[in-house]
């Protein structure tokens, strides 16, 4: 698999059909179109169309207020009350089998709000995988999990302290830990590196292009470097539509729209 | 400067106007109930010893008896089970309010408990008595009365099972979906462990309440003598409620009063715990 691939490759790139082929073992593919989205009366999200490649790192920029996290949401089934279609392998989300429940161990959500369970840090860990016998037994995918998400060096010794009495960029972590224990095929990150100094940033990335290289992610971003840093795919959104989607180089070289270009260089975006 | 003084000293006497003002409508309200606390213990006083909360009634005597342990022992249970038969409709309707209902369902709800809240208790008692006592044919019985209790109190623990379960972060739930958790796992997993102490709580107020009612058992559940320990579910019991009740409705001798006193304060305590017992839960641990 290639994990960029070049923009107008990506536009015509058909979902499933020749991944399915391919693999013993597919990789999800998701497929987005026309996905809107209205809370309270208003309209959050317009006209969402893109796809994403079997693997890598797909990264979603905008202003505050772009709608990225909704999306995030209505991907993962957190927001039920959307129109339009949204696949993964080709089969509708609405008809999961096994309903949201197992569609949402199927799309891993990290929450841009960080937000522990009032447990020990092994059981936040393992608080996603279903049975308990399988949570007591999970000593090896704990250290797994907490070492993917850059955690395990700061808490190996205290796996059963209380998750709160962590700092905030660890909870972070600790939840990307969570989410990583229950092997989603498809990750989204909202703003999974926010709260964090530059060296667990760094841990992190190098985490997010090392899961990427099986299965994809998508990772809500206000860091642009950071979006270069993690290659693939950059969506551009703002005021609830996709405005550009292109692999990244192309997309901080030579942004096609205005929109993107305004953003790029002044930060804001006026795109009604 | 002397205007300044002056104007802080004006200041002053307001407030100590003001403050005298205020205690004085405070002080009744917190003299008048400690007051009546220290009466009730004072003319309990020769009575209470061992034998009087440990003694059973022979039966047969007219509430002069050397204990009311069999009364203490009926109210508890009369409590416990109402507690017990209203606790799993509370969590039921909290649990409802907070999964599936609609705003205009919520509305409805809450405004429904606060209404059956105002009702008064008779009101119950009279419903037991005309349906369960008579209509199915339960009787005057330990059953009987636990029904009509578990109505009682069924408000209070809803309301506060409701509270307590509205107090939930929704971000918390979600971040259990997001987790591929099932409704049923984040009711247990998730809402339990976080709010078991105040639904405890609740539980333990209820019991204070039911404990201290008196007219929806009166006619629905208890006898005055003739019952030491009830043999089933359908049998009478006597409770220290309406113990005091009927013996303070022989007024003029000094020994039933006395007795009468006696069971008040052991009531008072009761109550006193249960409620006691909620106010310091929640202060240990927990978040
Ligand atoms: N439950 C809701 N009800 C009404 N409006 C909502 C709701 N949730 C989000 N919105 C609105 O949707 C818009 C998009 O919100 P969203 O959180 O998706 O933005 P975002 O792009 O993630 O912003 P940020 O970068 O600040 O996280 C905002 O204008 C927000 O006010
Ligand atoms: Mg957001």
């Amino acid at each position: 698999m290639v994990a960029d691939l070049r923009h107008d490759d990506f536009l015509q790139a058909e979902p499933a059909g020749p991944l399915e082929s391919s693999q013993n073992q597919p990789s999800a593919v998701l497929t987005v179109e026309k996905l809107a989205l209205s809370l309270a009366g208003k309209e959050i999200l317009q006209q969402v169309d893109f796809s994403l490649s079997a693997i890598g790192v797909t990264s979603v920029i905008g202003p505050s207020g772009a709608g990225k996290s909704s999306l995030l949401r209505c991907l993962n089934g957190l927001e039920s009350g959307w129109t339009g279609g949204v696949k993964i392998d080709g089969n509708d989300i609405r008809q999961w089998p096994g309903g949201w429940d197992q569609l949402r161990r199927h799309v891993g959500l990290i929450a841009q709000k960080p937000l522990v369970f009032n447990t020990s840090i092994r059981a936040n860990v393992c608080f996603g995988l279903h049975g308990w016998r399988q949570r007591r037994r999970a000593d090896g995918l704990v250290k797994a999990s907490l070492q993917q998400a850059a955690l395990w060096d700061e808490v190996a010794d205290r796996l059963d302290a209380a998750a709160t009495t962590l700092s905030v960029g660890q909870q972070q972590r600790l939840c990307i830990a969570r989410a990583i224990a229950i092997k989603p095929k498809i990750l989204l990150l909202d703003e999974p590196t926010a709260s964090l100094d530059p060296l667990s940033k760094q841990l992190i990335e190098q985490s997010m292009l090392q899961l990427a290289q099986q299965i994809p992610l998508i990772c809500v971003t206000h860091d642009l470097e950071q979006a270069q840093r993690l290659k693939g795919q950059v969506i551009f959104m703002c005021d609830g539509r996709v405005i550009e989607q292109a692999a990244s180089d192309q997309f901080f070289r030579q942004p096609q729209q205005i929109e993107t270009r305004e953003f790029l260089r002044w930060s804001v975006c006026d795109c009604d | 400067m002397s205007v300044l003084q002056q104007q802080y000293r004006n200041m002053l006497n307001r407030y100590t106007h003001g403050k005298a003002l205020v205690l004085l409508l405070a002080l009744p309200a917190l003299l008048i109930p400690t007051m009546v606390l220290c009466y009730i213990f004072w003319q309990a006083a020769p009575v209470l010893d061992w034998n009087f909360l440990f003694g059973t009634a022979d039966g047969i005597g007219f509430g002069v008896t050397e204990g009311i342990f069999s009364q203490l022992v009926g109210s508890l249970l009369l409590a416990t089970m109402a507690c017990l038969i209203a606790t799993p409709f509370a969590l039921g309707t909290a649990l409802y309010y907070r999964t599936f209902a609609t705003p205009w369902q919520q509305q409805l709800l809450s405004a429904l408990f606060n209404m059956l809240q105002g009702i008064p208790p008779i009101v119950f008692g009279l419903c037991g008595l005309v349906v369960l006592v008579n209509l199915f044919s339960w009787g005057v019985s330990l059953l009987s009365g636990a029904v009509v209790l578990a109505v009682v109190v069924l408000p209070l623990l809803a309301l506060n099972t409701l509270a307590t379960l509205e107090r939930i972060p929704n971000e918390y739930s979600e971040a259990g979906s997001a987790l591929g958790l099932t409704k049923g796992a984040i009711i247990l997993r998730l809402w339990l462990p976080r709010s078991w102490r105040q639904l405890l709580t609740g539980l333990l107020l209820a019991m204070a309440r039911a404990l201290s009612e008196t007219a929806p058992i009166m006619f629905t559940a208890t006898v005055f003598s003739g019952v030491v320990w009830p043999d089933s579910i359908f049998s009478p019991v006597t409770t220290l409620q309406t113990h005091i009740f009927y013996l303070a409705q022989e007024g003029n001798d000094p020994l039933l009063i006395s007795i009468a006193w006696g069971s008040a304060a052991v009531l008072v305590l009761l109550v006193a715990f249960f409620a006691l017992l909620a106010r310091l839960l929640p202060k240990s641990g927990g978040n």
